[in-house]
Parts: structure tokens; sequence; C-alpha cells
């Protein structure tokens, strides 16, 4: 699971730069404060309709990121190079801290590599095939080692054109998940004094 | 008729060699336990069969944390060192490895039962009513961005209760994460993975010892040159007991050294000739020999405290043959008839004597005391009759004639105890002794704790902190030992207990605990697990969970008829890392305690529990070595009294006085000897040799 929070976070941060179609890539750095919308499907096979959640997220470059679902009901999680923390309605689910997640380390290692255009991260473990026109870019990973527990995953699509505007994340029993990104805004300046509270509290132990 | 004597002798000595060879040539073999050494009728089979099983689990263990600031080399050397001690054969997987096929394993041991099963979290909030916190944190885990729930679980599962139950199984190592296969902990930018293997042999043999650790440094000296900065941590008892053999080798081998070449060169000095030196080894070597081979005879096997204490007292049979050499000195004694007359109501009283005080020691119910009894009074009546019965046919020697100064020298000293004219300091010396005695007494105070026995390495010491800082805390040699009728009863007892152990913990008496419990609940747990499911959770919350989850409603008839899991089920399957080291029999289960600070409030906490009980057993060895002493101390008292009859015998009630005292330490043994021996002296003697 941690793994494949890595790998989107990577991946999220990818999208700025390396597989940014033409006209121009944006590099997304310190200082800068990406934020958008999500619909997220789950589709797990046996279940009438696919599990679906809405809400926004807020990716601060070096800090972490926020995804706080709205609908069904709230749920907020934090990623901070501290740790994990998940909140559902002003109760505590989830916690776990980075001394218990040694990819948390490599984490910060994949996102400045990936904020630099360095793909080398993701190949260590995913077989990368690209794919780009003028109207964008799809790039599929499939992981390297099949049967890794820690990863329980078929593949990976995105597709985007400035900005990632999808995932597809295949599971093997053929469960997938498909993540969409709307109103992705990219701006230059600190994050808001509650993003910065939501991320320092991961940190806590 | 001293003639067949002697060959009679003879005969018995090369019986008992024989014995002796024939057992050699089988392997012999001692009984290192300790807990063999406990009275009998204090010693607990089951207790016993326990502490074996989980010190043997614990000496095999071998624990080693590679350090390296890349995460790949640390990786990569912890592997090739895994990978070379296994070549040698001697080192298993210490399975507690938790990898893919063991996780699949444990989800299909488990899954059939999950209605019974919940985590110790889970069940308090039930408890408290607090079920919509679950419903909640299934729906996050189902609808958040980590979605780890699959389709199937979520079916059978909606509240995802089995994965909690697996996160809140206890591991042990609580510190370390698994990081692709190994488990790691990452600290001040050092990537540290764990290296864990198990012994094939025992750690206190040396040839295991030697090529395991041959292995390990030759494999850390070659992943060194690849690797300049990698650090290797190393813990487990075949490390100590390496260092310990080595450091105790080295130390015997040159105090043997010393004694012996000391000895021998005094024996040379003084006689300056071979003849007594000879003797003595003789009188010696038969002493050992038939010692061993009779007390083997009759126990069928010995144990080792009792050979190395043993031995030790029968030096005191060295003194009958120096006794009798000494005689060389004495001019009136020309031949070797005359120097056995001269000793021998000498050493027939000390013989008998120090066989009262022996004899004594047997009447104890210690099994060790016993087997050193035997074995000193054996080796003593052997050195005896190897100095009255074949000395004086082997000893042709003419008296010495270059005692002066020696004899003379001892002369005056002796001179002191009887020259009236040091009638006043001899007084005052022996008060001043009485008072120094006295005071010694007061301050006197005994400290049985067997650890002060043995010195560890400290180097290995400080190793094992680290690791221990690093990886969270190990098991201690303590435990707790649940005992009842069965498997069950035995389960609910550790539930019983849990809430004590958990408030154990919150006041750091313990670091943590690993009962078979939390593997695998009693069936009346599971039982009361299904029956809180229901009313606590699904009656109020099914309907919502599997509407929100877009699930169908759930069938009628929820229960499903499925029997409980259990322990034999568990342990068959073997997919459940560290039960079976918990389990040691039908109703026999350990309680492994991590990091315990506080035995005593432990102990106390658990007092009057039925059939828990901690275990300490450097503790009861302690205790065992205090009752050992008490007991020798009155043994000593009482063999002192029941020598008095044949002193008196001997000196009548005026002389009884003078030697009277416990003639069992060999150090003194000299000096009481002349004493004897004056009084004894060859005119006055009623015995005679013939």
């Amino acid at each position: 699971m941690t793994r494949f929070i890595v790998v989107l976070l990577a991946l999220l941060a990818l999208a700025e730069t390396a597989f940014a179609a033409p006209p121009e890539p944006a590099t997304l750095g310190e200082g800068q404060v990406l934020r958008g919308r999500f619909v997220q499907e789950r589709h797990l096979k046996g279940f009438q309709a696919p599990l679906k959640s809405e809400g926004h997220f807020t990716l601060v470059p070096g800090r972490g990121l926020l995804w706080r679902t709205d609908t069904p009901f709230a749920v907020t999680t934090v990623m901070s190079p501290s740790g994990i923390v998940q909140e559902v309605r002003g109760t505590e689910t989830m916690r776990l801290p980075a001394s218990k997640l040694p990819f948390l380390s490599r984490l910060y290692a994949m996102l400045g590599g990936a904020l630099g255009g360095d793909l080398k991260a993701l190949e260590s473990m995913f077989a990368v095939v690209r794919e780009a026109d003028a109207s964008g870019w799809r790039l599929v990973l499939t992981p390297l080692k099949a049967d890794d527990p820690a990863m329980p995953i078929r593949s990976i699509t995105l597709k985007g054109a400035r900005l990632v505007e999808e995932v597809e994340i295949a599971k093997p029993d053929g469960d997938f998940d498909r993540l969409r990104f709307l109103d992705q805004d990219l701006t230059a300046g600190p994050p808001a004094a509650e993003e910065v509270q939501l991320l320092g509290s991961a940190g806590r132990s | 008729m001293k003639r067949l004597a002697a060959l009679a002798w003879l005969a018995l000595v090369l019986l008992a060699g024989l014995y002796l060879a024939y057992r050699v040539q089988d392997g012999l073999t001692f009984r290192t336990d300790l807990l063999a050494l406990l009275p009998r009728e204090e010693q607990d089979p089951t207790l016993q069969r326990a502490n074996e099983a989980v010190s043997r689990a614990l000496g095999r263990r071998v624990v080693a944390l590679v350090g390296d600031p890349s995460r790949e080399r640390a990786r990569a050397a912890a592997l090739a060192l895994s990978a070379d001690l296994k070549v040698t054969g001697l080192v298993s997987s210490a399975g507690d490895e938790i990898d893919a096929d063991r996780m699949k394993a444990m989800g299909s041991l488990y899954f059939p039962h999950r209605r019974g099963l919940l985590s110790a979290g889970d069940r308090t909030l039930l408890l408290a009513g607090r079920g919509e916190d679950i419903a909640l944190r299934a729906l996050s885990q189902a609808f958040g961005v980590f979605g780890m729930a699959d389709a199937n679980l979520l079916r059978n599962d909606p509240f995802l209760l089995l994965p909690s139950f697996f996160t809140g199984l206890p591991f042990p190592l609580s510190r370390l994460t698994p990081d692709d296969g190994l488990l790691t902990v990452v600290e001040d930018g050092t990537t540290w993975i764990l290296v864990s293997a198990a012994l094939a042999g025992e750690p206190f043999e040396l040839d295991v010892q030697e090529r395991v650790i041959g292995a390990f440094d030759a494999s850390v000296e070659r992943l060194r040159q690849t690797a300049p900065n990698l650090q290797v941590k190393r813990l487990g008892a075949v490390f100590f007991a390496q260092a310990g053999s080595q450091a105790a080798l080295d130390e015997s081998t040159w105090l043997s050294t010393l004694s012996l070449g000391g000895t021998v060169l005094l024996i040379l000095l003084v006689f300056r000739r071979v003849g007594p030196l000879l003797h003595n080894l003789l009188a010696l070597g038969v002493g050992l020999g038939v010692g061993l081979s009779g007390s083997l005879a009759l126990f069928g096997e010995l144990h080792v405290a009792a050979l190395l204490f043993g031995t030790s007292l029968i030096g005191v049979a060295v003194d009958y043959s120096l006794h009798y050499s000494a005689c060389l000195f004495d001019r009136t004694c020309a031949t070797s008839r005359d120097r056995l007359a001269h000793v021998l109501p000498g050493i027939t009283l000390g013989l008998v004597t120090t066989l009262i005080g022996y004899m004594a020691l047997m009447l104890a119910p210690f099994p060790g005391l016993r087997q050193i009894a035997v074995f000193s009074i054996l080796g003593l009546i052997a050195a005896f009759l190897t100095v009255v019965l074949w000395l004086p046919p082997l000893d042709h020697a003419a008296p010495l004639r270059h005692g002066h100064g020696m004899l003379a020298a001892a002369g005056h000293l002796w001179r002191f105890w009887e020259d009236a004219r040091f009638r006043v300091p001899r007084v005052l010396l022996l008060l001043l002794l009485v008072v120094v005695g006295v005071v010694g007494l007061t301050r006197l105070h005994a400290n049985d704790d067997v650890r002060r026995l043995q010195s560890l390495s400290p180097a290995l010491v400080q190793e094992q902190e680290e690791i221990q800082r690093r990886i969270g805390a190990t098991a201690a040699s303590q435990f707790l030992l649940v005992r009842a009728a069965d498997d069950e009863q035995a389960l609910r007892r550790q539930e019983a207990i849990a809430a004590t152990l958990d408030r154990l913990v919150g006041e750091r008496a313990i670091a943590g605990y690993h009962m078979p419990a939390a593997f695998v609940p009693s069936a009346q747990r599971q039982a009361e697990n299904r029956a809180l499911l229901r009313d606590a959770l699904e009656s109020p919350w099914l309907a919502s969970q599997r509407e929100l989850l877009g699930l169908p409603p759930a069938s009628p008839e929820r229960d499903d008829p499925v029997p409980p899991l259990t322990l034999a089920a568990a342990l068959g399957q073997g997919g459940v890392p560290f039960l079976g080291d918990l389990v040691l029999g039908s109703g026999l289960h350990v309680v492994a305690l991590q990091g315990l600070a506080r035995p005593d409030a432990v102990r106390a906490a658990l007092a009057g529990v039925e059939g828990v009980r901690l275990v300490d057993p450097t503790a009861d060895f302690s205790a065992l070595l205090g009752k050992y002493r008490q007991r020798a101390l009155l043994l000593i008292a009482a063999s002192a009294l029941l020598m008095v009859p044949a002193l008196v015998w001997r000196y009548g009630w005026r002389g009884r006085c003078g030697p009277w005292c416990p003639p069992r330490w060999p150090w003194p043994w000299p000096l009481r000897w002349r004493r004897w021996r004056a009084r004894a002296s060859p005119s006055s003697t009623p015995w005679r040799w013939s």
C-alpha cells in the first residue's frame, strides 16, 4: 500500500515535467502549490456500482500531499515526510509514522527526482512505456517484479496534456481504480495556513 | 598378604580403567542443564521442559543488523551475509520472515474463522458501543486514496475486521518494518537490515561456534571490501558463548599450566628426586580415574558441576602421598615399611574424618552434592589405597639427607605453638584471629547471583544494546509459563491476564508480550466475539454499511456455523510465525516477555493467578546456589560433629580439641597432618601395619 502511495505521489509530480506534452513543460518546484479536484472510482468485481468519491487535493513539493474526500463523506488524508495520517469526521482512523515506513525516505528521493525530470526512480520499479501525440501523452507502467505483496498492481496508466488528467490503476484480480483530476491550478507562493497545519499534523507521533 | 592386596587393588583399578575407557569411547557427555542440580523434591519436569525449550529457542537465535548509508548496499550485504551463513549448513532461517507465501498461508488460515477474531482495539471499541467508528474506518479505507481492500475482502468482511486483526497481531521487533521483503529500520541516514537465523546445533558446542562465527566474520570481511562504510552488529548466545569459551580456554590453560608447573617444580625442589613426583601423580591419577569411573557406574551420568567441584576436592587426596613422601626426610624411617607405618595412623584418621564429611553431603537431597560426595569418596579411598598398597613396594629410596634447613624452618614455626615462652603472644594472636573472624562474620553477606560467575564480553554487550535500541525490545530469557488441563483452558488463562499485562506495559515493567491467545483466541473468546460482532456492529450498522459500499443486502442467515479456529490447526499449518515457540504442549504455553525491566512488579502482579508463573532461569539458579550454600554450611557443621567420635577414640577427650576442625579443605592439611603425626608417633601408636 505504501508503495502505491509513493507511486501515486511521484506520478502526480512527474506529470508536471517530463511528460508534459508540447507546447511547454511546467516545472513544479519548491515554492509552488498544485491544487485541484479529483473524482475517484473504485471498480470492484461483484459490486453493483463503483465506489465513487470526490474531493480536492493539495500538493506542496517538499511538504507533502493533502487528499480531502468530500463525498460520500469527509475523509482527510495527510502525507508528509513524517508519516501518514487519516481522519474521518475528526476521528483519526490511521496513523503511520515515518519510522514505520522506510519508503518515506525513498519517497522524497523519488519526488525530488521526478520534479527534476529524472525517471530513474520510477524505472527501478516499473517498466515504462511512453506514447505521445499532439493532444497529449499516455504512460503505461508495469511492475518489474510480479507478485510483489507490497505492490498488488498489474499496471498503471496515466493520461494527460500539460498536467496529469487521468490515472487508471489495475489490480491483479480485475479490480481497478480510475482517478480523474479536474480544475488543476498551479500557483506560486506558500500554502495556506490551514494546509500547513494539516501537513504538520502527520508529524506528531 | 600385602602383595595379594596390592594385586587385588591393581585388578580393581584396571577394571575401573576399562569401564572408563568403554564409556569414553562411547562418547562421554556430561549433563550441563543447571536445573538438574535442583533438589529432587523441587524438580518439576514440566518446568524443566519449558525452560529447556525456551532457552533453546532463545539460545539458537542469531541476529545481526547490517547498516549502510546506501539502502541498496545494505540490502545486498544483508542478503550476502544471510547466504554465507546458510552455506555452513549449521544455520537455518529463523522462521519469522514475513513473505508473500506466509501472508497467503495466514490469510487462508484465518479467513474462514474471521467472525470470531477481533483485534484488541476493535473489541474495546465494540464493548464501549463505538461500532460506528469501526464502520467509518472501513468506509474510509474502501473509499480512501490508499484502498487496500479488494473486492473479495470487502464483500466478506465489510467492516474490514480481519485486516485490523492482522495488524494487531503481536510481532516482535517492533521498530522494524518490512521493506521489499527485508525487515528494515532507517536511522540517521543509515539503513539497517535485519539478518535473522537459527542455529541448527547447540550454541555452546565449540565446533558450531567456530564454524558459524568463522563464516560470519569471513563474510563481513569480504563485504567490507566493497562497502567500506558497512556496519555489522551482532546478537546471539553463540557470539557470547564463543567469546566466553575463548576467554575461559585461555585463562584455564594459563592457570592450569601455572599451577601444575608450580606444583611439579615445588615437589622437585623439595625432594630433589623424581620418585615422589611420580608417586603423587600415580595416587592422584588413580583417585581421579576410580572416582570418575565409579560414579559413572553408580549414576549412569554425571553433571559437569560435580566433575568440576569433585576434581578440585579430590586434590585432598594428593596429601596422602605427600605425607608418605615427606617421611623420606625422617631418618628413623629407613625403609618404605617404616614410612608407611609412620603416616598410616594420620592418613587413616584423615581419610575417616573426610569420609564422614562427604557422607554427610550424601544426606542432602541435592543430586549435585550427592554426585560430588560419591565422586570424592571413591577418589579419596582409591588414592588412600594406592598410597598404602602400592607406594611401599614401589619406593626403594633411602632417607633424604638434604632437608635440614627446611625441617629446621618448619620446626621454628611449630615451636611457636608449643614453646612455653610464646604463650602470651600465642594467646594474643589467637584472640586477634577471633576478633578478625567475628568482625569478618558480621560483615559477611552472601551474593548468590549466578551472573557474577561469568563476565560477558563488554563489546558484545554494547552491540546487543545498540541492536535492541534500533529494532525494539527483544525477548527476555524470563517468561510466563501457563499451565492448564488443555489448550482451551490455557488460552482462557492468558486472556484473563492480558489486562494485567497491558497495565504492566503501561507501567513500563515490560515492553511487550506475546501469547498464543493473541494468535488464536480461546473458543470461548471466539464465541464472545461473534456475539459482540452481531450485537454491537452488525445489528446496528451492517445494512447501512453494505448500502454505502454498494453491496446487496445481507442474507438473513449471517452467522454461518463455522467451528472456532483451534490452536492445533494454527500450529498444523505452520504459517503463523513465533506460535510454535510459544506452545510447548497441550495446555502448556509460554507467554514471551519483551524488555522485562521489573521482574518483581510482574511477579507481584501475577501472584496468586492460578496456573501462571513467571519463570526466571537466572534468578531461579541464583536462588538454588543460595540453597546449596545454606545446606552446605549446615552439613559442614553436622559432619564436624560426626567426626568427634573418631577423634575422641584416637586422641581421647583431652586431645580432642586439637585436631578437631573439618578436614575438608586441602590447603591447611599439611599443617594439620604434622600435628597429628606428632601426636601419633610410631612408638605410641597402637596400629601396626602387617
